[in-house]
């Protein structure tokens, strides 16, 4: 590969990543409705 | 005539002081107890786009109104380590999702299934009806008493629930009194 | 630029900005000898002091401005923008507060922070 071919090749890594991180954060984040039982 | 509002729009609410007007957090998981028919707690998300989870939680008594915009809180400490608020709150018994659960009348049809849960807007809290969608098809709203009991997975409603499906949340709004009235009566 | 921090819980204006940000001072309500709608008279230089706690700092950062303020009931709706605000420019007691149009009594704000001015729901704004 040339060297624009290289490059593109690491912007793409690089965005894939920032694409995870945010994905992996914003998941921790997300919630729902929880039942609890009354009798234990 | 009551304004009502789903337990999915509570989620991501921010919770503001009354006393500070600061956003302290913001809500991430909706804790219900069926049998109760209202909200027991609330756990917590931290301000921000990528900000993580917060630690603590909010229980229902210390909620000082739930509106369409956010979760109202006196001040800050209402916010508390899980080992300081109320075992449901702070460590629920089950971490089983009632969404999905079958609903039941006491005489055995099957209704549908749990979508979303519906509170009373400007309570702390009152679930009065389920979000569901139905057993034929399509999506509804029945109403719910005070109390609700549960039977292994599914969730056990009065017979002449099935008379009182909704197809709105405001439709919903002008049921749930005259169910209530109906269900004093029999 | 002049902005205003005011003390909700007594419904005043507690304090005089002067300056943004990192070279901002206060002035306290109590050293000002006049208050016009282009200048403040001080009583003396030493009036000018430093924000002293974080309320102060996050004041002289812009952040706890009333007017644009979102206005929030204390039963979590949101009653609009907070367009304005009125007061006594003697005794700095605020008066009115302008939201969406409507005129509100200063008496029904309960706390105002960097997120929202909190007030008591009222018939009027009930939604």
């Amino acid at each position: 590969m040339g060297t624009i071919g290289w490059l593109i090749l690491v912007v793409i890594v690089i965005m894939v990543a920032v694409v995870a991180f945010v994905v992996i954060r914003r998941r921790r984040r997300s919630g729902g409705v929880i039942a609890t039982k009354d009798k234990r | 005539m009551r304004l009502l509002m789903t337990a999915s729009q509570i989620r991501g609410l921010p919770v503001v002081t009354v006393q500070g007007g600061e956003d302290v957090a913001e809500v991430r998981d909706v804790i219900y107890n069926p049998e109760a028919g209202r909200l027991v707690g609330v756990t917590l998300n931290k301000r921000g786009f990528l900000a993580g989870r917060s630690r603590d939680v909010l229980a229902a008594e210390a909620i000082h109104a739930i509106g369409q915009d956010a979760v109202m809180v006196l001040n800050e400490s209402s916010l508390v380590a899980p080992d300081d608020a109320p075992d449901d709150v702070g460590h629920p018994a089950t971490e089983r999702n009632v969404l999905g659960d079958d609903i039941l009348t006491e005489g055995g049809a099957s209704l549908g299934k749990v979508v979303d849960l519906v509170l009373l807007v400007g309570s702390s809290g009152e679930v009065v009806g389920y979000q569901i969608d139905k057993a034929g098809g399509g999506q509804g709203y029945i109403p719910l008493p005070a109390q609700l009991s549960v039977s292994g997975v599914a969730l056990v409603v009065p017979n002449i629930t099935e008379e009182f499906i909704q197809d709105d949340l405001v439709g919903l709004g002008a049921a749930v009194d005259e169910f209530r009235a109906r269900l004093g009566l029999t | 630029m002049r902005h205003l921090l005011v003390d909700a819980r007594q419904r005043r204006i507690a304090a005089v900005l002067i300056g943004r940000g990192k070279k901002a001072q206060l002035v306290d309500w109590a050293q000002l000898s006049g208050f016009g709608p282009d200048a403040v008279m001080v009583v003396d230089e030493g009036a000018l002091r430093p924000p002293s706690d974080d309320r102060e700092q996050a004041a002289a950062a812009g952040k706890l401005e009333l007017v644009g303020k979102r206005a929030l009931s204390e039963r979590g709706n949101e009653l609009g923008e907070l367009d304005d605000v009125t007061f006594d420019a003697d005794t700095g007691v605020l008066e009115d507060l302008l939201i969406g149009g409507r005129r509100v009594p200063a008496g029904s704000l309960l706390g105002c922070g960097s997120y929202a001015a909190v007030l008591k729901e009222t018939q009027e704004n009930a939604p």
